[in-house]
């Protein structure tokens, strides 16, 4: 049984609908990636299965629960957990209380999970008292991730982690994010850098135009000659 | 020279209820991001809730204060279930103006119950200490120490508690407080709270000061904001320290100009900061 199945997502902010029909399913333990060109409504998508998006159609579902109409917060309660591209910390506070308001949810004890999570991203340990908004880039993303990783989601919704960091963090980034998935945490994310992201993908999506328009395995995604030239840089 | 620190010490008794007020102000400002006007007249509500408990009630001065700031707090939430959180999504403007309705509301209500004219908590008259040539009245003492342990234990509040975290996530990046899952209006509920129970102590000690008139939080209210934009809207630290800048300046204007001036130094101090340093002393949004 797949964790989560979105099926026929139509809406968007405003009166014109960025997204015309998308499909999305995860399966537990799964790495799933959405591609496309900009404007494809892939971080649309996304926000729609977290609640953030005015949908006018289709319906979300997630362990078996219907979350159509959830808010947040009750998603959060379920095991889903959603990281947005940009502004997605707390800059005037620390490392550590982003990661305790992660986990506000949680009514137990939390300290474990942080000393797992400080193991997971050594360089938060080191700046656990600093403000999250004096870290850089790559170290925020890392504030992001585990922030979300507090509620021990079972699937983690990641948009472009990569975005704006250098190739170094990049790779350091898709590294952490490997970890997390061997931790048996789902993965679904919008990303930019489509051959590293296919590459540790099971599955991949190719929207365009706020529609699914290809579905396959990270490999074959890869080795598709038409989306190599158009979406993977040559 | 003794005038001077006489003055000193007046301004910062003025300034620690400037602060009182600012401080809510503040948490308001950066939680729910529009200017709460209603403020002041909350502080006369608590005033008068205080004066209540001690002429109906017949309680001792400290739990009628402790009462009269409780049952503020609790009006405050209620007026924001009623009609703040409905026009929440319509923007600042519209909770500026309906913040100005409630403010109406709040002082006619008084005006009504308890009549236009002055009145006081009728406490004894108690001779002021003399240390050489300053006087201090128990009074001012009080009303700073219970200002100092209130700021302190705000202080901690927030920066301890999971709540007051949760308050500081929220000024900070109301999406993505809701994204973590942090249920927001919670969070809107303990900022009415502490602005409302924090509002009304400063009331009581304006009216401890001087004496209850519907118009006691009114006529403070733009100090109260100027004390918030010195320090730096959105920033608590700010307002404890703009509240006592404008407190002591204000008094000590007296020592070179007529004391009706004394309100001309929030205004002016208002423009100096916009124009100087337009985030506040210490920096606010």
């Amino acid at each position: 049984m797949s964790l989560l199945e979105a099926r026929g997502l139509r809406g968007g902010y405003g009166d014109t609908d960025i997204l015309r029909g998308v499909d999305l399913v995860v399966g537990p333990g799964e790495i799933v990636v959405v591609i496309g060109p900009n404007g494809a409504g892939k971080s649309t998508a996304l926000r729609a299965l977290f609640g953030l998006v005015r949908l006018r159609a289709g319906a979300v579902r997630f362990d078996g629960h219907d979350i159509t109409h959830r808010p947040p917060e009750s998603r959060v309660r379920l095991g889903l957990a959603y990281v947005p591209q940009e502004r997605n910390v707390f800059p005037s506070l620390t490392v550590e209380e982003n990661l305790q308001m992660g986990a506000f949810v949680r009514r137990d004890d939390i300290r474990s999970d942080l000393e797992r999570l400080f193991e997971l991203f050594p360089v938060l340990a080191e700046r656990r008292r600093q403000r999250a908004g004096t870290l850089s880039g790559g170290e925020r993303q890392m504030v992001a991730i585990a922030r979300a990783l507090m509620t021990r989601p079972r699937l983690l919704l990641l948009d472009e982690p990569t975005a704006g960091l250098s190739l170094r963090s990049v790779d350091v980034l898709f590294a952490r994010i490997a970890a997390v998935h061997r931790e048996g945490v789902a993965i679904l994310m919008v990303e930019q850098n489509a051959r590293k992201a296919l590459a540790m993908a099971h599955r991949g999506y190719l929207l365009v135009g706020g529609a699914n328009r290809f579905e396959d395995t990270g490999p074959a995604l890869l080795a598709h000659p038409g989306i190599a030239e158009m979406f993977l840089g040559g | 020279m003794g005038e001077i620190l006489q003055l000193l010490v007046y301004g910062l008794v003025t300034g620690g209820i400037y602060a009182l007020g600012a401080i809510g102000v503040s948490l308001v400002f950066a939680i729910l991001r529009f200017a709460h006007f209603a403020h002041g007249d909350l502080m006369t509500v608590g005033a008068y809730l205080a004066l209540f408990g001690i002429t109906t009630l017949g309680l001792p001065l400290m739990p009628a204060f402790a009462l009269g700031a409780l049952l503020t707090a609790l009006l405050t939430v209620a007026v924001d279930r009623l009609l703040y959180r409905r026009l929440r999504r319509n923007g600042a403007v519209v909770l500026l103006v309906s913040s100005f309705g409630v403010a109406l509301i709040l002082r006619s209500l008084v005006q009504l119950v308890w009549g236009p004219e002055n009145l006081v908590y009728g406490t004894a008259i108690v001779p002021p200490w003399r240390l050489g040539e300053l006087r201090i009245r128990p009074v001012h003492l009080a009303i700073l120490v219970t200002g100092v342990v209130l700021v302190t234990a705000l202080h901690l509040f927030l920066t301890r508690s999971r709540i007051g975290k949760a308050m500081r996530a929220m000024a900070d990046d109301p999406d993505l407080a809701r994204i973590a899952g942090i249920p927001t209006e919670r969070v809107v509920v303990w900022t009415w709270l502490l602005a409302g129970g924090l509002a009304a102590t400063a009331g009581m000690f304006l009216a401890l000061d001087t004496r209850l008139n519907p118009l006691l939080g009114w006529n403070v209210l733009l100090p109260v904001f100027a004390a918030a934009l010195v320090g730096g809207i959105g920033n608590v630290h700010g307002a404890v320290v703009g509240g006592l800048v404008l407190g002591v300046a204000s008094e000590l204007s007296t020592a070179v100009l007529p004391a009706v001036y004394k309100p001309a130094v929030a205004f002016a101090a208002i423009v100096a900061v916009l124009v100087w340093r337009p985030r506040g002393l210490l920096g606010g949004r």
